[in-house]
């Protein structure tokens, strides 16, 4: 069979209007369907023609799953909100600005106004072997192509690497486990709640997939609890174009000082890894500490502890390292006289 | 980022002063269309019955295809044809400028084939009734393929022993008697490649060199000499608009409809790829999104519709996709230069060795090589040089010429090694340029027999020197501290320089009864507006509102005169000539018709106003009636004889337009001293954060020689969008290759990042000296080019000066070759690795 | 013969369905007759589930204004507004935007010819090279211009920050829409 990446293949489109359909046409149809929130994912691997399943449910009618509301404590996101939605939210950009400052730098402004917010932490790895098709441990092979000696790896992980050596691309994924968030998930048998870090696994778990959402299940809502509301924030992205590119590496931190102290803090880094990482040590060890260089340059050097470079990625155990570092001791702005 | 993001744009300056049209803005007649979305570029058209046809590619970098099954995809209802390399014609020779026969090639790039020699070269195409039937159709066809021996990387292939890309081997030669050029095989010795171990460029016999002067002298009187290895990156064309194509048959004649850079030029390239005769294709092309040197005469791709649609007796469209563009698009080669340079005390260049090796991917042969050591001997005047070259064939995407082809990789390898030793010698980085700048009559090349070549014309110190004020260098330079906190700010200056003029085309105009001025324009839209902004001469000359002209182009069958490429930067120079060539040819037509009807003598006449008139005042006669009076003389006033200088071309055009108006066609004969070229002085100002490795590009300005200026904004354009696209190659644009399976993994733009408007600074700047080269009668040179190697190096120069001499040594430049450098204390990037 | 620019009947471009079966998708590749507001106009069209909207625009309703430049959502070629918001059409499927508004660069120009302010600043500062990107550009612009009739230059390039334009005319594109933006506010159109 000859192989052409072009031209989306006829499927049959399903669009209910309430998660209820959805969650009965996902059992009628199991493995053939294929969700679809802003299809900025799906339809990558629909037009190359890897994936072609015979059913695609489609989410955007379905109201029940947009907006963003208040709970008894904190706000509860819908999954199908987009991520132009969640960046102008005023009680994100009030509260969670951490969650708006990331959204704020995925890819584009037309895809920030289709893709969703569910999309965005559901969302697939990016390695350009496992995209272009090649039959890979994560695509249920045997093999990793871009693990050897001359595979182009410069964008993969440096740390928990097990046989598949590709990284989480969200950028608002590390921000959500700083918040931390709880992830609803709508599966047949009723409603389950995951703390944001937990949604996201890792190889030795399951190496075909970046998330813990089984078939069948539905995303449906994202929570923020008010714990971290108002705290001081700190988001960074570090990609090699000014816009339309996936993160090399991006750092969410939330952190509450008090008498010169880092009373409680939740930091996250995402790219470095299968998974975003909720660097629970450097958490530990800088807690009680003043938010000053000196911290900050301890806390990079624990975060980046046990970080295995590959061929062409050692760049990011020094960038992981600052990125831990500059999200506690911060970045001094630098205005030149001209 | 950058002081100038809340400043408004800086008031346009005022060119043309002593002209009505020249030098002025303007809005281009094409500009309503594309501004409502009804121009209509290749893919925007529709014909009756139209077909899809959709590529199988090589999944492979090198193979035989050993067995195609397509039984099963031919038996669906829907496919109505495959078009596979035995569909092809037989390669036609084709005739070249002078007159002589070039015999077809064995080894040229024919659309498609049965021996693949890159990963994604087209195998077959099928034609369905619809995309979605012809992709299924695709793949339903069984097909084997026999593995061949690939390389992809040009030095693996020098190696002894190392693999060849082509079963003849891996480099183009010309045999001894300039016949035309043969694939052979060279290989290195183990001692050559030695100097690899020291991440040296190896240097091993050259097939290609030319010296001048004595460069063993210039070291040795040299204060200092340096001698560094460089690598530049194989950077997609890209254009916005594939070239997808319609193709369709009627009454014998083919009809294409395709995104081409030069429109009458590709009618005979047609020709020659469909072996059939020049007078059965029509080329309808009215908008192309963009060329870059990627669609000089078209692409051989769009042989596959036009023979599909023969075939299959119904049109075919031909769409190409992104990723299909990727590969059979074109891209600029890339370079693993080595160069040692010996600079005075004052940082003149006393000599300089040049070694470059160029990846030809695996067709035509690209000049890239040669043309680099010649702008460098141009650009910095070395008093010796030596170039050595050898192009190597790979199994990697076609290679095609991309703006400033050889210019750019030239300058951006010797550039980084002239902002060293200004270092360490204490001399400015503006001075040491200002020092080896090329001007006036500036000799370049070898030349022959001791005979060198030398420009037309260079004012590009008084350029550089303007740029500096502008761009206020000193200040800048004066005003450090470089660092604050984590950021660091750099200046840089280049050097650029590129061909800018080609001589010898036709122009052809009609007055028409009316009075109104028709120029009929061979040249094509892609973009730089020369195809309407060059006939701004013609109607200066005849002394006619623009209101009252027409341009027409964009069909080959609306009669179009014989004009240069639109590439190589030419287009200004050359069709201003002939514009220039060709008012006045129709002046003196004018004249005489005046002459004939009121009396007295051509001479006693003058042209101005939409009128032709006695001198001094009295009788005359409107345009329009002479336009009237010309139909009834007849003969070489209305077209029904040719002014005998022009080409065949324009006789059959001016022979169509017979009996309309006054028909005026001429050749530019002018003449000149020199070779014409263009130059640019480039400037820029990063600002690096050394915790992430990341930079942002915070100034910017380009500060042209480019002769007379004709139209302000389209050269602007110009001049800051080839800066851009020299700028993407030192800010990420590059190919990344797996080099066990030959496969390329960049396939999409995120991947091979191509710059975003975020990429650049809010406020770029630009200027032009708006002198008039003297060896052309409108004093305008082309611009296209020149600004491209400035854009890359002026970038890399800031980022050293921001940097340190220790952190790359080849583009582009990225946060994580900057981290690593900086982590280590020297630079970590591979030096000769390809394609990572 | 050529039906170049004209709307042409849904009938010569029907997909049909693929009667051979195998391990490619054997789902049903029946068109659907839907109809969508486009332009300010209710289109009945054919469409394929798994069809998107700028293959519907371009080759069912004869609108080739926007265009195909990558087809994955990264050029902004294709870029449409869908409820005054800015998509990419080559991404959206053209089921889901039935009950929405739909406008691209060929609803932009009023009936008697006279074009909206930013297509009137492009004009007046020669914005733009080859245009293959001035379509997206321009319905990006509108879109931003409507919620930010007051940028500066920077904060007018973040909104067009998903168009990329290959001739590179970034500097001249931003003097062109900037121009575009006074007009627009001069002209206090809504």
């Amino acid at each position: 069979m000859a192989v052409i990446r072009d031209v989306m293949p006829a499927f049959e489109l399903l669009q209910p209007n309430s998660v209820a359909d959805a969650q009965k046409l996902l059992e009628q149809h199991g493995p053939d369907a294929w969700i679809l929130a802003g299809g900025l994912d799906s339809f990558d691997w629909l037009k190359d023609r890897i994936k072609k399943p015979k059913v695609v449910i489609e989410l955007s009618g379905i109201e029940e799953l947009k907006g963003v509301r208040a709970t008894g404590d904190g706000i509860e996101i819908g999954a199908m909100t987009t991520l132009t939605e969640v960046v102008t939210n005023p009680v994100i950009k009030q509260k969670y600005g951490l969650l708006a400052q990331s959204a704020e730098l995925v890819a584009s402004p037309q895809i920030r106004n289709q893709g969703t917010i569910g999309g965005n932490v559901s969302q697939d790895a990016r390695c350009w072997y496992y995209r272009a098709g090649w039959p890979c441990y994560r695509a249920g092979g045997n093999i990793c192509y871009a693990d050897t000696p001359v595979g182009r790896n410069r964008e993969h992980a440096i740390l928990h690497a097990d046989r598949c050596v590709a990284v989480n691309p969200s950028d608002s994924a590390p921000a959500l486990i700083a918040l931390d968030a709880k992830f609803v998930i709508r599966t047949s048998k009723g409603e389950r709640l995951v703390d944001a870090e937990d949604y996201f696994i890792g190889p030795e778990i399951d190496i075909t997939r970046l998330t813990s959402l089984q078939p069948g299940e539905l995303l449906t809502a994202i929570r923020i609890p008010s714990t971290w509301a108002g705290a001081k924030f700190y988001f960074e992205k570090v990609m090699d174009r000014n816009v339309w590119d996936f993160a090399l590496l991006n750092v969410a931190s939330a952190m509450v000082v008090a008498d010169g102290k880092i009373v409680r803090i939740r930091i996250a880094v995402n790219g470095a890894a299968a998974r975003p990482l909720r660097l629970k040590e450097v958490e530990d060890a800088v807690r009680g500490q003043a938010p000053n260089a000196a911290t900050g340059e301890m806390a990079g050097k624990l975060a980046v502890q046990g970080a295995v470079p590959l061929q062409f990625n050692a760049y990011k155990i020094p960038l992981m390292r600052n990125l831990v570092k500059r999200a506690i001791s911060g970045v001094r702005e630098a205005t030149w006289a001209s | 980022m950058s002081n100038r993001e809340g400043e408004p744009k800086a008031p346009e300056r005022q060119y043309g002063a002593h002209h009505k049209l020249i030098g002025k803005n303007y809005e281009t007649a094409d500009l309503y269309a594309k501004v409502t979305g009804k121009a209509k570029f290749a893919e925007d058209f529709r014909a009756e019955g139209m077909l899809f046809c959709k590529l199988l590619l090589s999944p492979m970098p090198h193979a035989r295809v050993t067995r195609i099954d397509a039984s099963k995809a031919l038996a669906m209802p829907g496919v109505k044809a495959i078009l596979t390399a035995d569909d092809l014609p037989a390669p036609a020779d084709s005739i070249d400028d002078n007159g002589k026969v070039v015999k077809a090639s064995p080894w040229n790039e024919r659309g498609l084939t049965m021996e693949p020699v890159y990963p994604g070269e087209p195998i077959l195409a099928v034609a369905a009734v619809d995309e979605l039937t012809a992709a299924e159709a695709i793949e339903k066809i069984h097909i084997e393929f026999h593995p061949l021996p690939f390389v992809l990387d040009p030095l693996e292939s020098l190696r002894p022993g190392g693999p060849n890309p082509r079963t003849e081997g891996n480099i183009w030669s010309s045999p001894e008697h300039h016949g035309p050029p043969q694939v052979t095989a060279l290989k290195w010795t183990e001692a050559d490649f030695a100097e690899a171990k020291e991440d040296r460029l190896p240097m091993g016999e050259a097939p290609n060199t030319w010296t001048f002067g004595d460069i063993d002298a210039g070291f040795k009187n040299a204060a200092l000499v340096l001698d560094e290895t460089f690598i530049t990156p194989d950077t997609s064309h890209q254009t916005l608009e594939t070239r997808s194509a319609l193709a369709y048959w009627q009454n014998g004649k083919v009809f294409v409809h395709t995104g081409t850079q030069s429109t009458q030029q590709t009618v005979p390239q047609i020709a020659e790829w469909l072996n059939i005769d020049a007078s059965k294709v029509v080329l309808i092309s009215e908008y192309t999104g963009g060329g870059f040197g990627s669609k000089v005469t078209a692409g051989v791709s769009l042989v596959i519709p036009a023979l599909l649609s023969r075939k299959a007796n119904a049109p075919v469209m031909m769409r190409v996709s992104r990723e299909e563009e990727t590969f059979i698009g074109r891209a600029r080669p890339n370079f693993i230069g080595r160069m040692k340079v010996g600079f005075s005390r004052e940082g003149r260049i006393t000599a300089i060795d040049m070694f470059t090796i160029c990846n030809n991917g695996p067709y035509e042969e690209q000049g890239d090589g040669g043309t680099s050591g010649y702008i460098v001997s141009l650009l910095y005047q070395p008093l010796a040089m030596r170039w050595r070259g050898v192009t190597v064939l790979t199994n990697t995407p076609p290679r095609g010429p991309q703006s400033s082809p050889g210019g750019m990789q030239g300058i951006t390898i010797i550039e980084p090694i002239i902002s060293k030793a200004a270092r360490k010698l204490g001399i400015d980085q503006v001075a040491i340029r200002r020092i080896n700048c090329p001007e006036g009559k500036a000799e370049l090349g070898a030349g022959e027999a001791g005979k060198r070549e030398h420009a037309a014309s260079a004012f590009l110190k008084e350029a550089l020197n303007r740029g500096a004020e502008q761009f206020k260098w000193h200040e800048r330079v004066a005003n450090r501290p470089k660092r604050i906190g984590s950021k660091v700010r750099g200046v840089g200056v280049s050097l650029s320089c590129f061909v800018g003029g080609s001589t010898g085309f036709d122009g052809l105009l009609l007055i028409k009864p009316d009075g109104r001025i028709v120029f009929q324009s061979g040249i094509g839209n892609l973009g730089t507006e020369s195809v309407i902004d060059v006939h701004r001469v013609g109607a200066e000359i005849l002394g006619v509102p623009w209101e009252k002209c027409d341009v027409v182009w964009g069909n080959t069958a609306k009669n179009l005169p014989f004009t240069c490429i639109t590439g190589g930067s030419q287009t200004t120079h050359a069709m201003t000539r002939a514009a220039h060539a060709t008012a006045m040819e129709a002046r003196k037509r004018l004249q005489e018709i005046a002459a004939k009807t009121l009396g007295g003598k051509p001479e006693d006449y003058d042209v101005a106003n939409e009128r032709v008139f006695r001198k001094g005042g009295g009788t005359g006669m409107t345009l329009a009636q002479a336009a009237q009076r010309a139909i009834q003389l007849g003969g070489i006033y209305d077209g029904h004889e040719a002014n005998g200088e022009v080409n065949a071309v324009t006789k059959a055009s001016v022979a169509a337009l017979a009996g309309q108006g006054l028909v005026a066609a001429a050749r530019d004969n002018y003449g000149g001293d020199g070779n014409t070229f263009s130059y640019v002085a480039s400037f820029a100002e990063v600002e690096v954060d050394v915790e992430t490795g990341v930079y942002h590009l915070t100034d910017f300005l380009a500060y042209a020689d480019v002769g007379t200026v004709i139209h302000p904004r389209s050269l602007g354009g110009q001049l800051l969008g080839r800066s851009i696209l020299g700028i993407g190659h030192a800010i990420g644009q590059k190919w990344v290759y797996d080099p066990h399976y030959g496969a390329l993994l960049s396939r999409r733009f995120y991947q091979n990042k191509p710059p975003t408007i975020l990429d650049v600074p809010v406020n770029m700047q630009w200027a032009a000296l708006d002198i008039p080269d003297p060896e052309t009668p409108v004093g305008a040179r082309g611009v296209g080019e020149p600004p491209v190697g400035g854009g890359c190096a002026s970038v890399l120069n800031a980022l050293s000066d921001a940097l340190g001499d220790d952190v790359f040594r080849r583009a582009p430049v990225n946060a994580d070759t900057i981290l690593t450098s900086l982590e280590a204390g020297r630079p970590m990037q591979h030096p000769l690795l390809a394609y990572i | 013969m050529i039906a170049g620019g004209v709307a042409v009947s849904s009938a010569s471009y029907l997909f049909r369905a693929s009667t051979v079966q195998g391990q490619t998708s054997a789902a049903s590749v029946a068109e659907r007759l839907i109809t969508i507001n486009v332009n300010g106009q209710q289109r009945r069209v054919d469409v394929l589930k798994s069809e998107t909207l700028a293959w519907t625009l371009r080759y069912k309703l004869g609108l080739t204004g926007t265009k195909l430049g990558c087809d994955r959502a990264e050029c902004g070629s294709c870029t449409v507004l869908i409820d005054d918001v800015p998509h990419y059409s080559c991404s959206v499927l053209t089921h889901t935007v039935r009950g929405k508004k739909v406008l691209t660069i060929e609803g932009l120009a009023n009936a008697d010819g006279t074009l909206h302010p930013v297509q009137q600043g492009i004009i007046e500062e020669q914005g733009f090279q080859c245009a293959f990107c001035m379509p997206g550009f321009i319905m990006s612009a509108v879109a931003f211009l409507k919620t930010n009739p007051n940028p500066t230059r920077s904060e007018l390039a973040h909104g067009l920050s998903g168009n990329l334009c290959r001739c590179q005319d970034y500097d001249k594109i931003l003097t062109a829409l900037m121009r575009g933006a006074e007009i627009m506010r001069g002209a206090n159109r809504v």
